[in-house]
C-alpha cells in the first residue's frame, strides 16, 4: 500500500509525504520530502561584503527573518570582536521574543488548530472561533508592531545591522507598546486555554531534546552551552563535533546528533529550561499536566504537545517583552556606531529561533568579505525526528480510512511547525 | 454576482510576500471574503486541481528552480486570465540571482562539493510565461498589493506610476539625504510605492523594486562611482537582481 501526500499545505514552504507499507503493516519506505529548489544562500554569500550578510540571510525565511539577521550579526561581531552595548542587546532580545510570539501564534492558530476540528479553510476557522481568532490576531498584531517599531518592518526588518541598529526606536512608541501588553497577556491566556482543551492524539516515543542552556533562566539570545538529553556541550563543540550534516540528501542537509535523531523548538526548550518559566506560564503548564493526569516526564513523550508548548511560550515571551520594555525605557537610548576593524577571523553564534536552535558560522577575510559560511537551521535538525515519529505513528493509524490517515499524518507533521524555506535555503 | 476567482502560488522563495499579506490581518481576510479563493496553500487544504481550472487572477511569488515548478508555472499561465508576478524574486530574480553573476558552478560547490544538484541559471518568471502585471518589492508592501489587487480582480491592468523612491522619502532635499553624504543610495532610479521604508530607517535603497522605466540610469551611476569604487556599486546592484536590468539599459 502506498500513502502519498504530494503537497502538504499550511506549512511554511512546500513539502510532501510518501510511504510504502506492506500488507502486514511494515513500513518499507517513508519520506518527508521538501519540494523547494536550492537557493544556495551560503554559496551566494562567499565573497560578499560583511554588511550584506544580514540583508541576504533575512531572505532565507519570511516568517523568521529576525533570528537569521541576529544570528549573522552576532557571529560576525564575535569574529571581529565588536563590542555591543547593553541597550542594543535588550532591543535585540525584544525583537527576537516578538518574532517567536508572532511565528508561534500564526502556526498555532492558522496552521495547526484547524487540524483538530477538520476545518479545511481558515475563513471557516475565523467563523467558528470568533473570540479566539480575534485574540490570536491581536497578539500577533502586537508582536508585529514591536517588530515594526524596533526593526522598521515586519517582514525582513531593516534596522538591525552588524554593530547594532541603523535607527533606535522612539521611547514614546515603546511606551505605547508596553501599555498594550496586559491585554495581549489576557488574549494569550485565552489561547493557552484553547490549546489546553484540545484532544491531542495519543502517541508515545522518546527522543532527545536540544536547546541552549545556562541553568539560570530560560535563555534564547546568544548562549554558550547547548543541552541535549542530559548532556551539556559548549555551543562550538556541539556545532562542530557532536552533530553531523548529511551531505548526500540535497537540497536539505539533515542533521543528526551522534547518529541519532533529535528535537529542537518549543517543547525542547520547555524540557531543558521549563523550571525557569515565569510564575504565570509555569502554572499554566502545571495545570495542563494536572488536568491530564500526566507526569512531566510523560509530557515529553508526546510530540503533539509541541503545540501546547508553543502556546505556553507565547504567554512566556509576552511577559519577557513586558520586562524588557520596562528595562529599555529606563535606559538612555542613543544611536551607537561601534568601530568595526577587519582582520581574518571566524565567528559562530547559537540562538533560539521560533522552531529551535539556529547556528550561523562565518569566516571573514582582511577586507571584510565572507570567505566561508554555514547555517544550520532548526528544521534541518528535526527532519529526522519527524520521520522517526511518522514511522512509529503510521502503523497505529493503518486501520483508519485513507482520508483520515492523511489527515493524521498532516497533523503530526504540522505540530513540528516545519519551515521548509529555512531547511532548504 | 459571481465572485472573481483568485489564486496565490509560491515557487522557491522565502514566502515573505505571502506573510506580508497575512500580516495585514483582518484587512486581508476581508479581501479574501470578496473573492473565490482557488489556491493559497498557506491557509487552506484543498489541492490545486490537476485538470482544467479557470482563474481570473493568479499571483505568483518566487522563482522556478525545479522542473516541476516550471511546469506548474506554465499550467498557472494556461488557466489564468491575468498572471501577476508578486515580489522581487518573481519580478526581478531577487537575492538568488546573485548566483548568476558568480558563476553557477562556483556557488554550488561551496555547498555540495561533488553531488549533482538542480542548479539552473536563475530566471525571472517572465522568461517562462507572459506576465501581465508586476507587484515589486522585497517583500511586497501589503497595502500596495490590496490597492492593485482590487483593480486586477475587476479584470483591469492597473497603471504603475513611474516615480522614484525619493519622491516618498522624508530625507529628500535635506542634510540627512544619503546622496548628500556621498552614500550610494539607489532611490533616484528605483520605483516608488514602498514609502521609502529603507531610507526612512537609515538604510540605503538597494533597488529591490526595480528600475524606473522612463529614465536612463547611466548618468546617475556615473555619479555614484565618484562616491564609491565601481566594484562597490556593482556589488550593490547585484543584491536584489537589478544588475542585469541595468545592463540592458546601458547597452541601448
Amino acid at each position: 500500500m502506498k500513502i502519498t501526500i504530494p503537497h502538504i499545505h499550511k506549512i511554511e514552504g512546500e513539502a510532501g509525504f510518501w510511504a510504502k507499507v506492506t500488507k502486514t503493516g511494515e513500513i518499507e519506505e517513508l519520506k518527508f520530502q521538501t519540494l523547494l529548489g536550492l537557493r544556495q544562500i551560503e554559496g551566494i554569500l562567499i565573497g560578499r561584503r560583511y554588511f550584506e550578510v544580514p540583508i541576504v540571510v533575512s531572505r532565507i525565511c519570511g516568517i523568521c527573518p529576525v533570528p537569521h539577521i541576529l544570528g549573522a550579526c552576532t557571529a560576525i561581531e564575535s569574529a571581529l570582536n565588536v563590542k555591543i552595548s547593553e541597550e542594543i542587546i535588550l532591543l535585540r532580545k525584544l525583537l527576537l521574543a516578538a518574532n517567536i510570539i508572532h511565528s508561534h501564534t500564526l502556526h498555532l492558530f492558522f496552521l495547526s488548530l484547524p487540524d483538530f476540528f477538520n476545518i479545511e479553510n481558515d475563513l471557516e476557522l475565523l467563523k467558528k472561533f470568533k473570540k479566539e481568532s480575534k485574540a490570536a490576531l491581536r497578539v500577533r498584531d502586537l508582536a508585529l508592531e514591536i517588530t515594526r517599531i524596533v526593526g522598521g518592518r515586519a517582514v525582513h526588518p531593516i534596522t538591525p545591522i552588524v554593530g547594532g541598529f541603523t535607527k533606535i526606536p522612539e521611547k514614546e512608541k515603546l511606551k505605547q507598546i508596553l501599555e498594550k501588553i496586559p491585554q495581549a497577556i489576557e488574549d494569550a491566556n485565552l489561547l493557552v486555554d484553547t490549546f489546553k482543551k484540545i484532544e491531542y492524539p495519543e502517541f508515545e516515543r522518546e527522543t532527545l531534546f536540544a536547546s541552549v542552556f545556562n541553568g539560570k533562566n530560560y535563555p534564547y539570545y546568544l548562549e554558550k552551552i547547548v543541552k541535549i538529553g542530559e548532556e551539556k556541550f559548549t555551543f562550538s563543540d556541539f556545532y562542530s563535533v557532536q552533530i553531523e550534516e548529511d551531505l548526500k540528501s540535497p537540497p536539505v542537509k539533515k542533521v543528526k546528533f551522534r547518529g541519532k535523531a533529535y528535537m529542537v523548538g518549543a517543547i525542547a526548550r520547555i524540557k531543558n529550561n521549563g523550571r525557569f518559566l515565569t510564575k504565570n506560564s509555569r502554572e499554566k503548564f502545571e495545570e495542563f499536566l494536572k488536568e491530564r493526569k500526566i507526569k512531566e516526564k510523560e509530557y515529553f513523550k508526546n510530540i503533539f504537545y509541541n503545540l501546547f508548548s508553543q502556546a505556553i511560550e507565547v504567554l512566556y515571551f509576552l511577559e519577557v517583552c513586558q520586562e524588557l520594555l520596562k528595562e529599555i525605557l529606563k535606559m538612555p537610548l542613543k544611536k551607537e556606531k561601534p568601530e568595526i576593524k577587519f582582520h581574518p577571523s571566524s565567528g559562530l553564534s547559537a540562538l533560539e529561533a521560533p522552531r529551535g536552535t539556529l547556528f550561523h558560522y562565518y569566516e571573514i577575510d582582511k577586507d571584510g568579505r565572507i570567505l566561508n559560511c554555514n547555517i544550520i537551521t532548526p528544521t534541518a535538525q528535526f527532519l529526522h525526528n519527524i520521520e522517526e515519529d511518522l514511522k512509529d505513528f503510521l502503523p497505529k493509524i493503518l486501520r483508519l480510512k485513507k482520508e483520515e490517515q492523511i489527515r493524521k499524518i498532516r497533523s503530526l507533521i504540522r505540530v513540528y511547525d516545519p519551515c521548509i524555506s529555512c531547511a532548504t535555503h | 454576482m459571481r465572485k472573481p476567482k483568485v489564486a496565490l502560488f509560491s515557487l522557491t522563495s522565502c514566502e515573505g510576500c505571502q506573510f506580508a499579506l497575512l500580516d495585514l490581518g483582518e484587512k486581508f481576510f476581508d479581501f479574501l471574503r470578496e473573492i473565490d479563493l482557488i489556491d493559497f496553500s498557506l491557509i487552506e487544504e484543498i489541492p490545486f486541481p490537476k485538470g482544467k481550472v479557470e482563474i481570473d487572477v493568479s499571483f505568483v511569488e518566487g522563482l522556478p528552480i525545479k522542473k516541476e515548478e516550471i511546469n506548474l508555472l506554465k499550467k498557472i499561465r494556461k488557466e489564468s486570465k491575468i498572471l501577476v508576478a508578486m515580489g522581487n524574486c518573481a519580478a526581478l530574480g531577487g537575492i538568488p540571482e546573485m548566483k548568476n553573476y558568480q558563476g553557477r558552478e562556483r556557488t554550488i560547490r561551496y555547498i555540495y562539493k561533488k553531488l549533482n544538484v538542480e542548479n539552473p541559471e536563475i530566471k525571472e518568471i517572465d522568461n517562462f510565461v507572459k506576465v501581465d502585471f508586476y507587484i515589486p518589492g522585497c517583500p511586497i508592501n501589503g497595502e500596495e498589493f490590496l490597492k492593485y489587487a482590487k483593480e486586477l480582480i475587476k479584470g483591469k491592468i492597473p497603471e504603475f506610476p513611474q516615480k522614484p523612491v525619493c519622491s516618498e522619502c522624508e530625507h529628500q532635499g535635506k542634510e540627512t539625504c544619503f546622496l548628500r553624504k556621498r552614500e550610494p543610495c539607489l532611490g533616484p532610479i528605483t520605483l516608488a510605492g514602498c514609502q521609502a521604508i529603507c531610507p526612512k530607517n537609515f538604510q540605503l535603497c538597494y533597488g529591490c523594486r526595480g528600475i524606473l522605466k522612463n529614465i536612463n540610469p547611466k548618468g546617475f551611476l556615473e555619479t555614484l562611482k565618484k562616491f564609491k569604487s565601481p566594484k562597490e556599486i556593482e556589488d550593490n546592484l547585484e543584491i536584489f537582481g537589478i544588475k542585469d536590468d541595468i545592463e540592458k539599459f546601458l547597452k541601448l
